[in-house]
């Protein structure tokens, strides 16, 4: 089956060049003697007679020219086809954009002193930086995090686009709901993001890492410190 | 005369035809040994490639081996011909310890790539460092191992040789605690571990982020890594009340726990860490095992377009034995001892200094390149810069990925 395949290797190596060679050299060489096959024998079948016309005369006058003119542009065109279709590495494919999460960075900037207005009591804010290194725009659709006692806002509101090659500051708020339902201390907390671009939408967990994780417990003490856990 | 000019003619364009012909059907394969000669430099590494973690010891030798053979081919550093040499650590601190005098003693040897176990790296630093010969782990995660063994508290550096491309367990253990109790709602843990560097220093670092969450510790146990029958230890997590087992090890040990638990009573997940994050874990654990979890560095395969490459590489190349869990690790390993002696060479007019090693170990810290699991650098401990980490769980018999984290801090 490979070897009938249109355009396969074999099809420029299985005797194409050799055939061209016999069919366009035989006959303009002949060895000695082989002329002699022509003449007809005595027990041999009638040969053919030539025809007749101009365009006959000229051939028979010119037999071994035209045969090697036509040699020359079958081998031209043989060979021309061939280095036409030869392999070639293929172009690369174009590539799928990266997944959001391989080009997000999040990273913990610092507490912001003062919450938004309509934060309401109990609630702390800090910065994130969240920026995007390369493929196409990624968008935050929602900001979370674990702890079942918290909840979270930020500005800007979900959804905001970030491009490649540009960082925007997000502010975070936390909001605590239930004291008895956070945590007392906390030792590499995450925030949940959830990214999209044109290639999935991904839920990642970013480690902000110690300084978040104090700013977190000492924010969560300070809010719950009165009330019963 | 003329007609024989004719066919001679002819003659010369049917065999240029033919020339064409078969230059554009080569397509440039010259075969992935191809030698660009000059200067051999040996790229050592250290794993178990006999015994119960063979697998994983294999799959580092191999991908070492890749990223040298695909440095020679594309003749990424003129006049320097990189060759590897594998030794067998058996996962022994000992056998450790005299392979790396053994790479030491081999002056053609420039850099290392190894070992898979903590317990194996704890014995070959200080061989490697008095020599300053550099060693580059993908998978060692104790964080001792690079920022010293008080690293809770005060960091400090101890070895300036060491490297590492794997995350440690200072946040994986604290990674697997958080997604455990948050998102699994699990409150109650009984934790096992093996008693070596590797085992003990995760569990540690789970138990501590786990009991800070509100989890309770139920119960405590560890198990000798020479033997399969844990059935004791298994009665205990059943009497305990657990809805969780924590592991500290490998999975040659993992795998028969986790089927034991269950054959004992308690229908409950058993979660580890990198070392048990291979296929044979798996086999191991039998169907008890569907619903455990494994934390292990780096994102899935399938994010990373690089590692597709790797992977597709990797297949190519014919080796008969898997990457596993640390191939594009030792792939990434094995190529910053490359990037290093490339920028050493470079330095140097094209040839090797006569301190090459003392060089190469300084060119480490500078080194970023992007490699098969992201960007590869370090940072001023020698440990990656890329710290990501994603939960899998066992699912239809193969391990699927359930979460993903990147620390940033």
């Amino acid at each position: 089956m490979p070897r009938s395949r249109p355009g396969s290797g074999h099809r420029i190596t299985d005797g194409t060049g050799e055939a061209v060679a016999m069919s366009g050299i035989g006959p303009l060489e002949p060895g000695e003697g082989t002329l002699a096959r022509d003449e007809p024998g005595p027990a041999g079948p009638p040969r053919t007679p030539w025809p007749y016309g101009p365009l006959a005369r000229a051939y028979r006058r010119h037999r071994r020219a035209v045969l090697t003119a036509a040699a020359l542009i079958l081998l031209l065109s043989s060979g021309s086809y061939l280095y036409a279709t030869r392999e070639r590495p293929s172009p690369p494919a174009p590539s799928a954009p990266p997944y959001p999460s391989q080009v997000t960075d999040v990273s913990y900037l610092d507490a912001v002193a003062t919450p938004p207005r309509d934060a309401g009591p109990r609630s702390f804010s800090f910065a994130v930086l969240v920026g995007v290194s390369s493929g196409p725009p990624v968008t935050v659709t929602r900001v979370s995090q674990p702890y079942a006692g918290l909840s979270v806002t930020s500005e800007p509101r979900p959804p905001f686009r970030t491009r490649a090659g540009t960082a925007q500051k997000v502010v975070i708020t936390m909001h605590v709901r239930d004291c008895g339902k956070v945590p007392e201390n906390v030792g590499l907390p995450f925030l949940d993001v959830t990214l999209r671009n044109t290639r999935a939408i991904q839920m990642h967990s970013f480690i902000l890492g110690p300084r978040y994780a104090r700013t977190l417990s000492g924010a969560l003490r300070a809010a719950c410190d009165n009330d019963s856990r | 005369m003329r007609q024989r000019s004719l066919i001679a003619i002819t003659a010369a364009l049917a065999a240029g035809a033919l020339t064409l012909t078969a230059c554009g059907s080569r397509g440039g394969d010259k075969g992935s040994d191809s030698d660009s000669g000059g200067t051999i430099v040996t790229i050592g590494v250290d794993a178990p490639l006999t015994g119960d973690l063979s697998a994983l010891g294999l799959g580092i030798k191999n991908s070492a081996d890749l990223a040298a053979k695909t440095a020679n081919k594309q003749n990424y550093v003129k006049g320097v011909t990189f060759k590897v040499e594998a030794l067998d650590d058996q996962a022994q601190p000992s056998s450790g310890q005299q392979n790396a005098t053994k790479f030491v003693a081999n002056k053609s040897v420039l850099g290392v790539v190894g070992p898979l176990n903590s317990s194996v790296a704890e014995s070959m630093q200080k061989v490697f460092d008095d020599a300053k010969l550099v060693q580059v782990s993908p998978a060692n995660t104790n964080p001792a191992l690079s920022q010293g063994v008080n690293w809770q508290k005060s960091k400090t550096r101890p070895y300036k040789s060491y490297f590492r491309t794997a995350t440690t367990d200072a946040i994986q253990g604290p990674f697997a605690a958080q997604y455990m109790y948050n998102e699994a709602k699990k409150r109650k843990v009984f934790v096992i571990d093996d008693k070596k560097t590797y085992g003990a220093g995760l569990a540690a670092t789970f138990t501590e982020e786990f009991k800070k969450l509100g989890g309770k510790v139920v119960g405590t146990d560890h198990i000798n890594p020479e033997t399969k029958d844990f059935s004791a230890v298994a009665t205990k997590v059943k009497k305990s009340g657990a809805d969780m087992v924590y592991y500290g090890g490998e999975y040659p040990q993992a795998g028969p726990l986790s089927r034991q638990i269950k054959a004992a009573g308690a229908k409950v997940p058993l979660i580890g860490g990198d070392g048990i994050y291979s296929a044979d874990f798996i086999k191991l654990a039998g169907s008890g095992g569907e619903g455990d979890f494994a934390t292990s560095v780096g994102a899935p395969v399938e994010e990373l377009p690089s590692a597709k490459e790797f992977i597709a590489n990797y297949e190519a190349a014919g080796y008969k034995e898997a990457y596993e869990a640390y191939g594009g690790y030792s792939y990434d390993s094995a190529w910053a001892i490359i990037e290093a002696v490339k920028k050493v060479v470079e330095d140097n007019g094209g040839k090797l200094p006569d301190d090459a090693r003392e060089k190469v170990t300084a060119a480490m810290q500078d080194v970023s390149f992007d490699g098969v699991t992201g960007k590869v650098s370090f940072d001023e401990f020698g440990d990656a810069t890329n710290k990501q980490l994603t939960v899998y769980s066992v699912q239809k018999g193969a391990w699927k990925p359930v979460k993903s984290g990147t620390y940033t801090g």
